[in-house]
């Protein structure tokens, strides 16, 4: 059974999570260069870990999700938190969104950033239209994200677009020429651990060209900055084993009760039509018909 | 928005099918109000494409009398008439290098890679396309948005069914009349196989098919006809010479059919081979009948070929995606400055003019080579030889010197 992960948590799986927060990282430079930064699809914020140092401007974070965006403001450190909920294919609330971030900022630099969020919009041409206006118009730089679903075939239900390298073209093409593009590829790895070694190391890795489990654009000023490194992490097996076992026994558990719930309406059911065939056979009225709407 | 596209008629046909399916698209779900201003008099009814209903179609004089903010031609011949309409912008919606449907020497080649030169926007549904027009203009905007597939009517199953020992089921779809379709080559491969096979041969233009190789000659199909068709099918023989986004195969892909086709333009956006299809080389009808005798013989290659086909179609975006992008692009070609027009309204009616006198040329040299070759044939009828070759003689020449005028006359 597949496991979607579209909201960042704590026990999301290691892998996902670097994945998510090399995006920040990449964003950085662009992000702490801003007086003002807007997360679009900001989620539950665990990502921005990846901007590596707490952020000295105005964040404005942005979801669909109310809960989420509360959730993201108590895990993103800035200087100063703006939390939105917005919807990105509404252009009442994308002109919020703009005027948010024009106004936290009004003569500085400004960063957007907006990850894993196109996809699950049912139109992005709204918010596509923001993104190039501010960059074009209002200094802003702009970071976003899709994924590379197209080459696994990946059906995802949270995903109402599909995205792969012909997408990924189809969007280029509506950006700026000098826009950037950057593959994010899968890395994967071991380690030993030695007894007496240091407790960090710093593993090398060769980046080539392959195919990419995301794509990254940056366009509007400063997108050249955007750091290429490569995130490694340990992986919590601990934490990892934990989750997908409650997980699991969570699904057992479920289900069973979804049995049991079967059971016990059939048991009722039974017991009702029994009390009815009494009632009946008292001459009486049946019981619950007009309170509960019962036709039985 | 108010966008006019131009489309020469409404017809069944894939590049018209396209525009409408954009146009229904911008309607329904971007709030565009769309008009379809059709450029030519229509001597027959208009095809009835889903979605008409909710389509302002209007003919040019009407659209003249209105503004837009966007025109936007679609085929070549309806950017002559771009320029009438009066809009903000302009831009072309390209589907195909169309002077490539012409032969060399035809008036129509020229004109038609003369509009792809227009200093307006372009929008083109194929990466090919795209890349060949930034070349020839690195100045111009190029907007790729990709043809999206009607996943309700191509609804792809689950999973393949697997087929062990049938004869293997192809399909060929398309005019045998047009050159660049090259059905009577595809037909021919089909007649070398070896190995057991049924074939289909869909065309709109039954009475032209001059081969014994279809089993069953079906069509014009509706798109709800060949997804059908395409589902009973184990795979689409396509070996055209110029294509555009190249839809059957894809169409075919979401049924579970994989393809054998030429490497002709389109095929890269999605055909893999070994991996969802076989591309095989120009000409080579022998080589193409091995490929399809593959096939029939190696049911394990097949059902590879064909799974793998309906995994490419699942990432292929539906028809409302294609239109978040279409209304992206037009979105950012009105945003754009206007370009400098300069005198292309100008050039483009010298062109039409052009265009009218070449075709007209084109004609009486036709007309001339019909009586040259009547003229030759009647030469060869020995009593009229005879009296051909006697016109020369000077006595008969001085008897018919009076009755020159008169003959003149008759023969002008």
């Amino acid at each position: 059974m597949p496991d979607w992960q579209e909201r960042i948590t704590r026990e999301t799986a290691p892998a996902i999570r670097v994945e998510h927060e090399l995006r920040y990282a990449a964003a950085a430079p662009l992000v702490h260069a801003s007086a003002a930064w807007c997360d679009l699809g900001c989620g539950t914020g665990l990502g921005t870990a990846g901007l590596g140092a707490p952020y000295a401007g105005t964040a404005i974070l942005v979801d669909v999700d109310e809960g989420a965006v509360e959730h993201a403001r108590t895990a993103v450190e800035a200087n100063a938190l703006v939390a939105l909920t917005a919807d990105l294919t509404n252009p009442a609330d994308l002109e919020r969104v703009r005027a948010e971030l024009l106004d936290a900022a009004p003569n500085g630099r400004r960063c957007v950033t907006c990850f894993e969020t196109i996809e699950h919009l049912s139109t992005f041409a709204p918010l596509i239209e923001l993104l190039l206006g501010l960059a074009a118009e209002h200094d802003t730089s702009v970071v976003a994200s899709v994924p590379n679903d197209a080459f696994w075939s990946i059906e995802n239900p949270h995903h109402r677009t599909t995205w792969g390298e012909g997408a990924v073209e189809e969007l280029r093409s509506l950006l700026p020429d000098d826009h950037v593009v950057a593959r994010q590829v899968a890395l994967q790895g071991s380690a030993l651990a030695l007894p007496g070694a240091p407790a960090e190391e710093v593993a090398s890795v060769r980046v080539e060209a392959g195919v990419p489990t995301h794509v990254l654009l940056a366009f509007g000023p400063g997108a050249d900055a955007l750091a290429a490194a490569p995130r490694i992490v340990q992986a919590d097996l601990s934490e990892q084993r934990r989750w997908e076992r409650q997980r699991e026994s969570d699904l057992q558990l479920l289900e069973a009760t979804t049995e049991r719930l079967k059971e016990e309406t059939a048991r009722v059911a039974e017991f009702r039509a029994y009390i009815h065939e009494l009632e009946d056979r008292l001459g009486l009225p049946r019981a619950g018909d007009a309170a509960t709407g019962d036709a039985s | 928005m108010r966008v006019a596209f131009l489309l020469h008629d409404l017809q069944l046909s894939g590049g018209v099918g396209v525009v409408v399916q954009h146009a229904r698209e911008l309607v329904e779900r971007h709030d565009f109000d769309v008009t379809l201003v059709l450029t030519h008099e229509q001597e027959q009814e208009p095809w009835a494409f889903d979605g008409l209903a909710h389509l302002h179609v209007e003919g040019l004089a009407q659209a003249r009398a209105q503004r837009f903010d966007l025109a936007i031609a679609t085929w070549w011949e309806t950017t002559f008439s771009l320029f009438e309409l009066h809009a903000d912008r302009y831009a072309t919606f390209i589907q195909s290098l169309e002077d490539r449907f012409y032969p060399p020497g035809v008036p129509e080649r020229s004109s038609a890679a003369l509009t792809q030169g227009l200093p307006i926007a372009f929008v083109t549904e194929a990466r090919w396309i795209a890349d060949t027009l930034r070349a020839l203009h690195p100045q111009a905007p190029c907007l790729f948005v990709r043809n999206g597939i009607d996943k309700q009517v191509f609804a792809s199953p689950e999973r393949i069914d697997v087929r062990l020992d049938e004869p293997l089921r192809i399909v060929v779809e398309g005019n045998p009349d047009v050159w660049f379709k090259n059905v009577p080559s595809a037909l021919r491969c089909v007649e070398h196989m070896r190995e057991p096979r049924h074939l289909t041969l869909v065309t709109g233009n039954p009475g032209r098919v001059d081969s014994d190789a279809p089993d069953k000659i079906v069509g014009p199909l509706s798109h709800q006809g060949m997804a059908q068709l395409y589902a009973c099918s184990d795979v689409v023989l396509k070996l055209s010479r110029v294509e555009g986004m190249y839809g059957p195969p894809l169409e075919g892909f979401h049924m579970g059919a994989t393809c054998v086709t030429t490497p002709v333009t389109g095929h890269e956006e999605y055909v893999e081979h070994g991996w969802n299809g076989l591309v095989v080389d120009w000409d080579d009808e022998r080589g193409t009948a091995r490929a399809l005798d593959l096939l029939a013989r190696d049911r394990r290659l097949l059902h590879f070929l064909r799974t793998n086909a309906l995994e490419t179609a699942r990432s292929w975006p539906s028809w409302e995606q294609a239109g978040t992008f279409m209304a992206a692009a037009l979105g950012t070609i009105q945003r754009a400055p206007a370009p400098a027009l300069g005198g292309t309204r100008l050039l483009m009616a010298d062109a039409r003019v052009q265009l009218e006198y070449d075709r007209r040329l084109a004609h009486e040299q036709i007309e001339l080579r019909r009586a040259a070759r009547f003229a030759r044939v009647l030469k060869r009828v020995p009593l009229i030889e005879r009296a051909w070759r006697a016109r020369r003689h000077p006595l008969l020449r001085a008897l018919l010197r009076p009755l020159r005028p008169l003959l003149r006359r008759l023969l002008s």
